[in-house]
């Protein structure tokens, strides 16, 4: 009690890291993957309860909201690709992670988090798309997906091809091609940065604000929650959008037969139609 | 003899630039989506049906005022 009096006095209790709450087998379990776990186990046993009571006429507010939510991503992945067919096989994915992210921001937000419950003097769970590690995690599978799946797709001379505008043997398209390549890399970092960033920030925030209400905590910082509500939602949204497209550039730019006005050679049809005309 | 890093906390006047800084440009870049989109959508209101385009645009910018923020960690 002293000691919440006296991080009171001080300022904004700030949690950028994660913490060690129990080490199982030499592996040191943080907070934030045990809350990753708790939310992960309340995703699976939701689902599995709600995919049970769904009937052509449901009953029941939260199945038609889950409807809702699952007939608009998966309506938004498979028109991403040129050929919804193709895309059909992604959708399971990507519909789990985006409701795992949803779960997991919006669980972060809940008033036990964070301070209340606390374990050897660290609290006992945190947000867990607030640890850089958990949202590097993320993204580096769902980025080795579309590395896969996209060589899958297009085969991989066609993957390599389709970093180059024009003939790889020209140097100047060849440096750029390079550089398109090294810039494709960043894709998992910008990824994870932003998924993290956003939550911590917004907590933060909140933190903040309810810090600086004193007493009235509760009324300054319900505005900022609000807004966080929505921002969570928009960024696992977001996450899972950007990855499609990056999966759908690629499915689509080899499908797509290649651009004629990027080759080498003088367009002689065009040319000779004209004359013809004139 | 008091140089100006003794008798200023210059850490505090970083802080402040940096988040002054970094949230110039998100701020503008999210103006102009914003305003376009609001532009697009008043010339052709079937435009609307891209409001999620818009806030992918708008969540990339975004990205780097964050960082600006999570920067001022580091300076001490």
């Amino acid at each position: 009690m002293i000691n919440v009096l006296k991080n009171f006095a001080s300022g904004p209790i700030v949690y950028i890291t994660p913490e060690k709450i129990f080490t199982f087998h030499g592996i040191v379990i943080t907070n934030s993957v045990f809350y990753g776990w708790v939310s992960g186990m309340i995703l699976i046993v939701t689902f599995v309860l709600i995919a049970r009571r769904v009937t052509v006429r449901p009953k029941g507010g939260i199945i038609q909201f889950v409807e809702v939510g699952i007939t608009y991503m998966s309506n938004l992945i498979e028109s991403s690709f040129e050929d919804p067919e193709r895309g059909a096989k992604y959708v399971p994915y990507f519909i789990s992670l985006f409701f795992f992210l949803l779960f997991n921001n919006w669980l972060g937000l809940l008033p036990g988090v964070g301070e209340a419950f606390q374990s050897h003097g660290n609290p006992l769970l945190r947000s867990f798309t607030g640890d850089l590690n958990a949202t590097l995690a993320v993204g580096v599978v769902t980025m080795g997906l579309v590395y896969i799946a996209s060589i899958k797709e297009v085969g991989l001379k066609e993957y390599l091809k389709h970093f180059f505008v024009g003939n790889p043997l020209n140097p100047m398209y060849l440096f750029l091609g390079l550089i398109e390549m090294l810039t494709d890399t960043t894709r998992v970092i910008s990824l994870s940065l932003r998924l993290f960033l956003n939550v911590t920030i917004g907590e933060i925030v909140i933190a903040v604000f309810a810090y600086l209400g004193g007493f009235f905590a509760p009324l300054t910082a319900a505005p900022f929650t609000l807004l966080e509500l929505f921002v969570s939602a928009l960024q696992a949204y977001i996450f899972v959008l950007l990855s499609v497209m990056y999966l759908a550039i690629t499915v689509n730019h080899a499908a797509a037969d290649h651009d004629e006005d990027l080759t080498d050679e003088p367009v002689t049809e065009t040319m000779r139609l004209q004359s013809e005309k004139a | 003899m008091i140089t100006l890093a003794d008798a200023v906390n210059t850490a505090i006047i970083g802080k402040g630039l940096m988040i002054g800084g970094g949230f110039i440009g998100p701020g503008i870049g999210i103006g102009i989506i914003g305003g376009n989109y609001m532009a697009a959508v008043g010339r052709n209101p079937e435009a609307s049906k891209f409001l999620g385009q818009a806030l992918v645009f708008i969540a990339i910018i975004e990205l780097f005022g964050l960082l600006a923020f999570a920067s001022i960690f580091i300076v001490k």
